[in-house]
């Protein structure tokens, strides 16, 4: 799945949120993907719900298209 | 894998084994491959990170049935995600978590079971 499409798919599903994915192996590799996702909705949540908040809005693609996903999540305030 | 000798677990023996592990150990890491050679870059980063901080971590390698594996974790944790902690009894997260906790310097109170 292409980086872009998992970054509208976070900011879609998890409220206001900005999303950053990036290909730390490189541009080549869609495989291995990192996400900085960043929303108030984290506010007050544990990490684990944050991330699951974040699975949550890739569904299925989670399981299916996208092999490897690195995720970090921040509230506004933590940047 | 290619050497492999041994029958595969069937879903109800890889469901025991991991109620088994969850519930005997302070802390376990559902991981690919094992301690000495962990066979994904994401179980032996969550090993690492573990190891930072206790000696003691029991290791469940999950590629020895890992679909019956991946089926009995999630019916703990909701995951189907490998590596993954369990502390206590209580599911941690997956690399990016103990990663995360790390930063946060909050990964060895985590792990004190």
């Amino acid at each position: 799945m292409d980086h872009e499409e998992v970054e509208r798919l976070i900011e879609a599903g998890v409220p206001d949120a900005e999303a950053e994915v990036t290909r730390p192996r490189g541009v080549d590799d869609d495989d291995h993907l990192a996400a900085l996702v960043v929303s108030p909705a984290f506010e007050g949540v544990s990490l684990l719900e944050q991330h699951e908040m974040v699975y949550d809005a890739l569904g299925e693609h989670m399981t299916t298209d996208i092999h490897a996903l690195e995720l970090t999540t921040r509230t506004p305030e933590e940047g | 894998m290619a050497f492999r000798n041994e029958p595969e677990l069937s879903p109800e023996e890889a469901r025991e084994r991991v109620d088994e592990a969850i519930e005997s150990n302070d802390v376990v890491l559902f991981m690919k491959g094992t301690e000495l050679m962990p066979q994904c870059g994401y179980s032996r980063r969550a090993l690492g990170l573990i190891k930072q901080h206790r000696e003691d971590v029991a290791t469940v390698d999950v590629l020895a049935a890992l679909d019956n594996y991946r089926e009995a974790l999630e019916a703990h944790s909701g995951w189907e995600t490998i590596p993954q902690t369990y502390v206590g009894g209580e599911f941690v997260g997956g690399s990016d978590i103990l990663a995360e906790l790390d930063e946060r310097g909050e990964l060895a109170a985590t792990l004190e079971a």
